[in-house]
């Protein structure tokens, strides 16, 4: 999803995978896709947030949807900071427990500062489900896919 | 009295509205908070009409970053909520400044751990008072808590604050084990709520006043003992707590507002004053409408102190 956000150029370029290509504010980029090529273009300040699972800032939402219990006529995307929702710490805290259940795992109060926005909580997640100890990283993802 | 101008000023609508914008009473300047007093200045969001040319006179006070802030939340109310909150930050502060200081242009920095704080600028007429300060607020009310030197940190909940999950579900996760047990001891729901939300305020005050917050200081690290007979909360560091440089000489103090909030508040220990009594915080709250009313509600039945003050 695009958003003019920040100073570098972050485009998600394969078909299964998420993997981002970076670059620097304005320079001319050119970008390989899969079976295809685009030629050298120059970028205004965009960024193309993709490091996360859709079906995880999915969930996110709907969590955060729940705990703030949103109209459906609140505007809530990827990029929505949850204090801009109107979460005060408690409500935060709760989000945290919610994700910790539904996804098995344990998030450190010094992450929470690092969750500010819907992207980055289902970004923190995606990355401690992969570590997950007893489990190759390969193996869990494959899980958490059948599952969702 | 006060009443009477209220009305007024609402039967005569915009017109006086209009007045008031353009022979906008300076603020009256407020004498500086002694050693161990804590002055509180709230608002409640509606008093302040939604679409009033008072709001937009607010809106001008605020820098350009915090006017982008104010425009990047979702929906009217809490954009209406962040203006006053950062009408009250400023407004309260120049108050202190002998009428020598324009709200408007008082500048703010971040501490290490992103608690805000005020950078006096030397053109501020030579007033640098060394206030601290903290801010909190729900969607009903924003507070500021003001302090001569010594960092402050206050906390403000909805009373009846309701959690979606269980109290001690939350507090499995994040408090302490004494913290846990002395609630699940506790046999009536409504009551242990109650009890949990003055945890959460005084923990909250708490790593507010160190500037750390809630991610810069995780709650399983220290406990908070409630007194008994209006005695102040006491705190400790816990044996295993693996975040260093806590302060361990913190004062907290709790009272309800205007029988809708729990405030806490938490100060440093002044370590020149051993006397626990003398040692004890004094406390002035203002209700508020910056530039328009304020009235004392301290010693009046809007504030119910509840331990720790004198």
């Amino acid at each position: 999803m695009a958003s003019v956000s920040a100073t570098f150029v972050s485009f998600g370029c394969s078909f299964n995978q998420t993997k981002c290509i970076t670059a620097g504010k304005n320079c001319t980029i050119s970008l390989g896709m899969r079976n295809h090529t685009l030629t050298a273009v120059r970028f205004p300040r965009l960024r193309v947030s993709c490091l996360a699972k859709p079906e995880t800032v999915t969930k996110v939402m709907e969590i955060v949807k729940k705990q703030l219990a949103l109209n459906d006529d609140v505007p809530l995307k990827p990029e929505s900071k949850f204090s801009e929702l109107g979460a005060d710490s408690l409500d935060t805290v709760e989000i945290v427990m919610n994700m910790e259940e539904e996804f098995g795992i344990t998030v450190e109060e010094d992450n929470s500062q690092n969750i500010t926005t819907v992207q980055e909580a289902a970004e923190l997640i995606d990355k401690l489900v992969a570590a997950k100890p007893e489990q190759p990283a390969s193996e869990s993802e494959q899980k958490s896919e059948a599952t969702a | 009295m006060l009443r009477l101008f209220r009305i007024r000023r609402d039967m005569l609508g915009s017109a006086v509205s209009r007045r008031l914008y353009t022979t906008c009473s300076p603020l009256p300047p407020t004498p500086l908070p002694h050693r161990r007093e804590v002055h509180l200045w709230y608002i409640q969001p509606e008093e302040i009409n939604d679409s009033s040319s008072q709001l937009k006179h607010y809106m001008d006070l605020l820098s350009p970053s915090e006017k982008r802030d104010v425009s990047s939340l979702s929906g009217e109310r809490l954009q209406k909520n962040a203006i006053l909150a950062r009408t009250l930050t400023r407004t309260t502060l120049s108050r202190y400044c002998d009428g020598r200081v324009d709200p408007g242009s008082i500048k703010f920095r971040k501490g290490l751990y992103g608690k805000p704080e005020i950078m006096w600028q030397d053109g501020d007429n030579i007033i640098k008072p060394p206030l601290q300060f903290n801010l909190s607020h729900t969607s009903s009310l924003i507070a500021c808590a003001v302090a001569l030197e010594t960092p402050i940190g206050i906390d403000v909940e909805e009373k009846k604050r309701q959690t979606v999950k269980s109290v001690l579900a939350v507090a499995r996760r994040y408090f302490t084990v004494s913290e846990v047990e002395y609630l699940a001891a506790i046999p009536y729901p409504d009551i242990q709520r109650k009890e949990f939300i003055q945890l959460w305020t005084l923990k909250e005050a708490y790593v507010k006043a160190i500037g750390r917050g809630f991610s810069g200081a995780p709650f399983k690290n220290f406990t908070i003992v409630m007194g008994s007979d209006k005695r102040a909360p006491k705190m400790h560091i816990e044996a295993d707590s693996d975040c260093e440089g806590l302060a361990d000489n913190c004062q907290f103090a709790l009272m309800e507002l205007d029988s809708s909030h729990v405030v806490a508040v938490c100060m440093e220990r002044d370590q020149e004053i051993s006397d626990d009594e003398k040692n004890s915080l004094r406390l002035k709250v203002w209700r508020t409408i910056p530039l328009i009313e304020d009235e004392l509600v301290s010693g009046t039945e809007t504030v119910n102190y509840i331990c720790g003050l004198s």
